[in-house]
């Protein structure tokens, strides 16, 4: 292709992603650095946004619950991704229906999917889950005010709408270890077990790292879910770094887009260095290339 | 952690085995179907519980302990939903703005997939890691920005408006998806057509897009999909004229229970064509899941 065509064939795409991504971007890296309003032209004030939310606790509270709430996640969505994998690897005829299933919680509007998740533990429709507690003799819990179970509740939902997707994934890879390997281990007299340890596992460890840094990508960035999830988000502390933005930055009036832009930043920065793998791994493609 | 996407795509393939997995099988043991019947079940529960509770009436719907039958069901929360809001016109919104986006992220990230698979170079490599970053950047830090241009623009509160900015939140992802589709089309093809005869343009739109059906309807379910159910964008974006369903049933929940159930009813209404298009669809979703892309 010469370079003409491919600039040609570019430019609506690199268009839109300028002036809709990057110049925007653009803004929120010279807003973080500014006391300023919607519609406003702001006034520079150095690094005076990233102090604020450095030492602000609402913030710090944030970000311990976004990352904590990520890592759990993440673990979970990985353990129990491989477990559903291995076992729909030995469905037949039934895959696509339980596929299909399955992937309802992943498609569902995220908003609408938490309002879902959530009716079935608010006492306001019966709360199914507290019912059960209390029939295997358990204690009502408060779902939507106690911090540790309210966070509890995000957990098991991100769980709920992302584990269909690393499920997928990790199927996939399950599909891309050769026979050999696992006959091999057989024959070397290795166990089930042992098997999925030392053999399966490392062989897709690839597809586990893809898992793992989109899922944490995804957690990190919750907001939708916690609308019908933690009304009381701010209250008792369960916010998370998104949900925090949107309430200096934009609800309610709020207008602190100086700070709401330095966190996103801060964000940005974060996922950088989390990215840098997969960017060192293209730009390798790209030499092998040419 | 160590991955390109190549490894990626050489351990994902496509979603060719797990979708076309007729082939012959030992039955599955026992308790492996018993464990999986009883997640799907898991699964579902969110999901059956609403229907129960939009579709009880409204003085059995909210009662501690639940009523769990000897009742009618009733459609009337679907019927006052109709009749006392302004349901129509925020599903008309929705449906609009998920049509046009698709449509236009189609357009131009076609075009661009293409040219980025067919142009080995450390500008392509460096266009792609800028998708990727764009791709996973918090949402807001592009939002915020764009509703300030909006306003300055006077497109604040239009269909529009909210359809072009989730063209660009999607691109990033429609044309790595894209790309990897195209990867896969030997460059051989292109060389034939070109002896043809064949300009650039002549081959994408003869040889290429006939190929890429399967590939170009992944994305656009996937766009599709996303546009439909976006909150946050449109939180931010529309007011009044231009609010979409999502924003509505986010209001609503805050309020009394009959307008959350109307809230609920909103959600079945908008989950059930997604559900549809998973089932229908299975096959593209899986496609796009496995082909290394990822939810925008």
């Amino acid at each position: 292709m010469k370079t003409r065509e491919f600039w040609y064939l570019m430019a609506p795409s690199l268009l839109v992603m300028g002036g809709l991504l990057a110049f925007p971007l653009f803004r929120t890296v010279q807003w973080s650095l500014e006391e300023v309003a919607y519609g406003t032209g702001g006034s520079f004030i150095g690094f005076d946004n990233y102090a604020a939310a450095l030492t602000d606790a609402r913030f710090g509270r944030a970000v311990v619950f976004t990352i904590s709430t990520t890592l759990i996640v993440t673990a979970i969505l990985l353990v129990l991704g491989y477990l559903i994998a291995v076992g729909l690897n030995r469905l037949g005829k039934t895959r696509p229906l339980v596929l299909g299933i399955l992937l309802v919680s992943y498609v569902l509007p995220s908003l609408v999917a938490a309002v879902a998740f959530s009716w079935l533990f608010n006492d306001n429709f019966g709360g199914v889950v507290n019912r059960l507690i209390e029939f295997f003799g358990g204690e009502q819990v408060l779902w939507f005010t106690d911090p540790f179970w309210n966070q509890v509740l995000i957990i098991a939902n991100e769980v709920w709408t992302l584990q269909p997707f690393a499920m997928l994934i990790i199927l996939a890879g399950l599909q891309g270890v050769p026979e050999e390997i696992k006959e091999a281990a057989r024959i070397d007299g290795a166990n089930g077990f042992q098997t999925h340890l030392h053999i399966i596992i490392p062989t897709i460890r690839g597809v586990m790292g893809f898992v793992t840094l989109i899922a944490i990508m995804d957690v990190l960035r919750v907001f939708d879910s916690l609308v019908a999830l933690s009304p009381q988000a701010s209250v008792i502390g369960n916010e998370s770094i998104q949900l925090y933005v949107y309430s200096v930055a934009f609800a309610n009036g709020a207008q602190n887009l100086g700070l709401g832009s330095a966190i996103n930043v801060l964000t940005i920065l974060i996922i950088l260095v989390m990215l840098i793998p997969f960017i060192r791994g293209i730009f390798k493609e790209a030499k092998a290339a040419r | 952690m160590s991955l390109t996407t190549a490894e990626l795509r050489s351990t994902t393939t496509t979603a060719g085995p797990v979708v076309s997995a007729r082939r012959k099988r030992t039955r599955p043991p026992l308790v492996t179907g018993i464990l999986l019947g009883a997640l799907c079940l898991l699964f579902m529960s969110p999901f059956i519980w609403m229907l129960l509770s939009v579709t009880k009436p409204t003085d059995i719907a909210f009662k501690n302990p639940p009523v769990l039958g000897g009742y009618t069901p009733t459609f009337q929360a679907f019927v006052d939903l109709w009749e006392t809001t302004y349901f129509a016109s925020y599903l008309t919104n929705t449906v609009v703005v998920a049509i046009v986006s698709t449509i236009i992220a189609l357009v131009i990230g076609v075009p661009a997939a293409y040219a980025l698979s067919r142009f080995p170079s450390y500008v392509s490599a460096i266009l792609l890691v800028l998708a990727l970053v764009f791709r996973s950047l918090p949402r807001f830090a592009v939002v915020l920005p764009m509703y300030d241009i909006s306003r300055a623009l006077g497109i604040y509160d239009t269909t529009f408006a909210m359809a072009i900015a989730l063209v660009a939140i999607n691109q990033p992802f429609t044309i790595w998806l894209l790309r990897n589709f195209f990867a896969e089309i030997p460059r051989e093809l292109d060389e034939a057509a070109m002896i043809d005869g064949c300009t650039r343009i002549g081959i994408l739109r003869r040889v290429m897009i006939p190929l890429m059906t399967p590939g170009i309807a992944t994305a656009g379910i996937f766009v599709f999909l996303f546009a439909f159910q976006e909150y946050l964008t449109a939180v931010v974006l529309t007011d009044s004229s231009s609010k979409t369903v999502p924003v509505f049933i986010a209001t609503q929940l805050g309020q009394t229970l009959p307008m959350l159930q109307q809230a609920g009813a909103a959600a079945m209404l908008l989950t059930l064509p997604v559900v549809a298009i998973a089932f229908v669809a299975q096959k593209y979703l899986v496609a796009g899941l496995s082909d290394g892309s990822v939810k925008g």
